[in-house]
């Protein structure tokens, strides 16, 4: 009973400051802390018992105990423990003591809670704005369950600007995106480049927030929010999709039926093998180097046809509900999926063979955008940035869902630390999913693909689920609630830990080489804003201004 | 006559450069699409490309709109003045008009119009993309240098039409310096065209094409051909310099075998680029060093008369 062992530590050691803990399995656990002691338990528990910073959650609980929560969520890798602290701040007061001093990762969390929730976080050192836009006012806080899902706050200042940190001395200013042929999604980096070295960087994103969170707590139904949650992502939105049943699932405990989780483990690592070959092209457009981008979307082209026969589209796959999966995999399918990993197979050893040669794409990707053991475990970072470094962690070995625990695979590391590193990762575990998948294939059992569910879920469950995604862990936290819909639903995608290191991966490198660093954590900012892309009438021509741009955004429809 | 001949004839390459640089352009993206198992844009397509774009609104941006234009006009008129320094199967129309010394000056002006492209849009990225490319041409342009003299220290002489004859062979016995400098130019040829992997003043996914960000429409269209007929000038520099041999046959044939010999370069360029990453400035200037001092090297031995 590991759970268990690592509460009775946490006792030992703080006693009276432990209110309560649930043990709802072996690798969940959650304890309630005293808000005054919530810090040092959170450095215990990062410095002392080694665990993995993960994510840290604000919620308004007034409607239910009169209070404001705060959790903060540890992963123990090699128990295979899930772990929330959490704590009770009072409703007139909300402050909680800052961990992003001991759990640098913690950081934006912090600052997003601060956004949306107006949990002050005590102590932090770089209050900035982080997900709000520039002219939001003050104290308004949109995930506050007072504030409606359409509500627009008077007094938004359309003058008001983002303050930028003061460049270096010496230093000129790069502005990098909102909008770079390399960053696809806007989001901006300010580069302060001395020559062509880089010498700092301040990152202002969070342009398109959707508020799906918001939305999910006040509008959507259990069984909407995983189709919303698979468009936070355009690449890994099945992850999120699985993420969130998954989720709700353990907090109701509730298991899918084996079928189910076979086919959500097929699924998964399809969306696996589709990015990774995406990623390797995109990569290597990066570096100028066109022609394996070209061949690398080519060879993934069938892996897209073979999902849009199981799941009707070539993305968003529309997978889960909560207890089960939507789509079969028939008896033709799986003879065609067979067919098209064996190709790919053949293919990707052609590929994964002309890279391993090619010393001209080494003399761009070794030695850059470094990222050490000692920043992953501060900052948190995860999937093959993480494995790239050296640190031997996979969700889908360490915290086991869906079907993974009854295939055999390999966690492959790396050691290098830098770009090259990953790519090598990245190509290595192409042939681990279609490993995965081929068992899955051989394993599969007949069965029903749901659970049915007769009753309203119970409210005040805490699920926590995490996902091995392309680019890292997938973290979602949900509360469920009433009215068939969660209480809370938090979303980490892997790119809000991973974004936070680039500052230090491009630190005093060629400038040249910020677009293949920032490029080699898989950047999803789509993932980290919670957005969505608008899309414009056709056919009338009409140059709009930004007053009516914005009032259309805002207009809302009430 | 005489004088009406040389005209003629000048006219004559200029038009050819002007019409056969798209249709290379052309050979390059079918090849390459054909390398990334694409089936590619029609031969003619850089054609329609520029069409287009000379029907485009000319809009004036970035910050000094007279130089920007300036730098097109002249980018465009360089390239094309070079062709007529050319020998392109016949002799060089403009042959008595200047020497090798010209042509240097030349393929150095027209370096230059892109630095002063980039200067007048004035932002932070066309900025970094002609330092970039002041960079390279600082690296770059002494190797052509060094193989021109070295041609002209074999024939003591600076006349264009012995210098663009094999001039680097030109020495008693095994011509050495002619081979090494040979090497050496099919090496950096790939920067001289400012392709793939030394396109790093423009890299489209670092700098947004650089010293050209703020260009569009027509002044786009003259700076995309300039781009175009470099590729045939220093070709047919290229040929004339290290590859003469059929050149003294008649007209037709001696022709036919120039613009052969133009093409095999315009492939080797094709497949050098689709099969490279693009290098970064600094390994760039580092290779660009070590070559020039094999270069200095081969000329060194030419004086030695090797």
């Amino acid at each position: 009973m590991i759970a268990r062992e690592r509460l009775n530590q946490l006792k030992e050691k703080f006693g009276p400051a432990i209110q309560r803990a649930d043990l709802p399995g072996d690798s969940r656990l959650f304890v309630f802390v005293e808000p005054s002691a919530l810090k040092a338990i959170c450095q215990h528990i990062f410095r002392d018992l080694d665990a993995r910073y993960v994510t840290s959650i604000g919620l308004d609980d007034r409607p239910c105990s009169g209070k404001f929560l705060v959790a903060h969520d540890f992963a123990f890798d090699r128990d295979h423990l899930l772990c929330s602290v959490l704590a009770y701040l009072p409703a007139d007061n909300p402050k909680v003591d800052s961990i992003s001093d001991v759990v640098p990762g913690a950081s934006w969390a912090e600052r997003e809670m601060r956004d949306l929730v107006g949990i002050e976080p005590v102590g932090h050192r770089y209050l900035k704005r982080l997900v709000l836009p520039d002219g939001w006012p003050d104290g308004m806080h949109p995930l506050r369950k007072d504030v409606p899902w359409n509500h627009v706050p008077a007094g938004y200042d359309e003058e008001r600007e983002f303050t930028f940190d003061e460049p270096p001395e010496g230093c000129m200013v790069v502005p990098f995106g909102p909008f770079h042929p390399t960053l696809d999604e806007p989001a901006h980096f300010r580069l302060y480049v001395e020559g062509e070295m880089v010498r700092g960087c301040e990152y202002r994103g969070f342009m398109v927030h959707r508020g799906i969170e918001k939305l999910a707590e006040s509008v959507l139904t259990y069984n909407d929010i995983p189709m919303m949650a698979e468009r936070i992502c355009g690449i890994c939105g099945c992850v999120h999709n699985v993420t969130y049943a998954q989720a709700v699932e353990t907090a109701v405990a509730l298991r899918a039926p084996p079928r189910a989780e076979y086919i959500r483990t097929i699924m998964l690592e399809i969306e696996r093998l589709h990015s990774h070959l995406l990623w390797v092209g995109l990569a290597c457009h990066i570096v100028g180097f066109d022609t394996l981008f070209m061949q690398s979307w080519r060879i993934r082209e069938p892996i897209m046809w073979i999902a849009e026969k199981i799941s009707g589209n070539r993305k968003t796959y529309a997978l889960c509900v909560i207890g089960g999966v939507r789509w079969d995999i028939t008896p033709e399918v799986r003879a065609e999926l067979r067919q098209v990993l064996d190709k790919l197979e053949a293919e990707w050893r052609a590929v994964v063979a002309a890279v391993s040669k090619d010393k001209n794409i080494q003399k761009r990707t070794r030695g850059v955008g470094v990222a050490d053991m000692t920043l992953v475990k501060n900052i948190g970072l995860i999937g093959p940035v993480a494995r790239a470094a050296g640190a031997d962690i996979d969700c889908r070995r360490d915290h086991p869902y869906a079907a993974y625990d009854r295939v055999d695979f390999d966690v492959i590391t790396e050691f290098g630390c830098d770009v090259w590193s990953r790519v090598v990762v990245r190509m290595k575990e192409v042939f681990e999913a279609i490993r995965i998948i081929r068992q899955c294939l051989e394993k599969m059992e007949d069965g029903p693909l749901q659970v049915p569910i007769k009753d309203e879920l119970p409210v005040g469950r805490i699920g926590v689920s995490s996902v091995e995604a392309p680019r890292g862990e997938s973290h979602h936290f949900v509360i469920t609630g009433e009215n068939n819909r969660p209480h809370r639903w938090r979303v980490r995608a892997p790119t809000y830990q991973n974004l936070q290191a680039v500052p230090m991966m491009i630190k005093d490198q060629q400038l040249a080489d910020m677009t293949i660093s920032l490029g080699s954590i898989d950047p999803c900012f789509s993932c980290t804003d919670r957005m969505e892309t608008i899309d414009l009438k056709s056919g009338v021509t009409k140059v709009w201004s930004q007053q009516e741009l914005e009032s259309m955004t805002r207009r809302g429809k009430a | 006559m005489k004088l009406a001949w040389i005209i003629l004839s000048a006219l004559c390459n200029v038009a050819i450069v002007l019409l056969v640089a798209p249709f290379f352009q052309g050979v390059l993206r079918k090849i390459t699409a054909l390398i990334q198992s694409r089936q590619g844009p029609p031969l003619w397509q850089p054609y329609f490309d520029l069409l287009k774009l000379l029907g485009k609104e000319d809009i004036e941006s970035g910050q000094t709109p007279v130089m920007q234009r300036f730098a097109a006009y002249l980018s465009l008129t360089t390239v094309l003045t070079l062709a007529c320094l050319m020998p392109m199967g016949f002799p060089a129309p403009l042959d008595g008009a200047g020497d090798a010394i010209l042509v240097i000056y030349l393929l150095t002006l027209s370096g230059i119009c892109t630095l002063l492209a980039g200067l007048a849009a004035g932002s932070t990225y066309s900025l970094v993309g002609t330092s970039r490319e002041m960079m390279t041409m600082i690296a770059l342009e002494p190797l052509l240098a060094v193989a021109i003299v070295t041609g002209a220290v074999h024939t003591g002489s600076f006349r264009l039409d012995t210098v663009l004859n094999g001039s680097v062979y030109a020495s008693s016995g095994f011509p050495w310096s002619g081979a090494i400098l040979l090497g050496v130019m099919l090496l950096s040829f790939q920067a001289f065209v400012q392709r793939v992997p030394f396109d790093i003043s423009e890299a489209e996914t670092e700098l947004m094409e650089g010293p050209l960000m703020e260009y569009s429409g027509p002044k786009l269209a003259l700076f995309k051909y300039a781009q175009m007929a470099k590729l045939v000038i220093y070709s047919a520099l290229f040929v004339g310099l290290f590859v003469p041999w059929g050149s003294a046959l008649p007209f037709p044939l001696s022709w036919l075998i120039f613009w052969a010999k133009v093409s095999g370069l315009v492939l080797l360029v094709t497949l050098v680029a689709a099969t490279h990453a693009r290098y970064r400035i600094d390994q760039a200037i580092r290779f660009f060093a070590s070559l020039l001092v094999v270069a200095l090297g081969a000329l060194i031995l030419a004086s030695y008369g090797y």
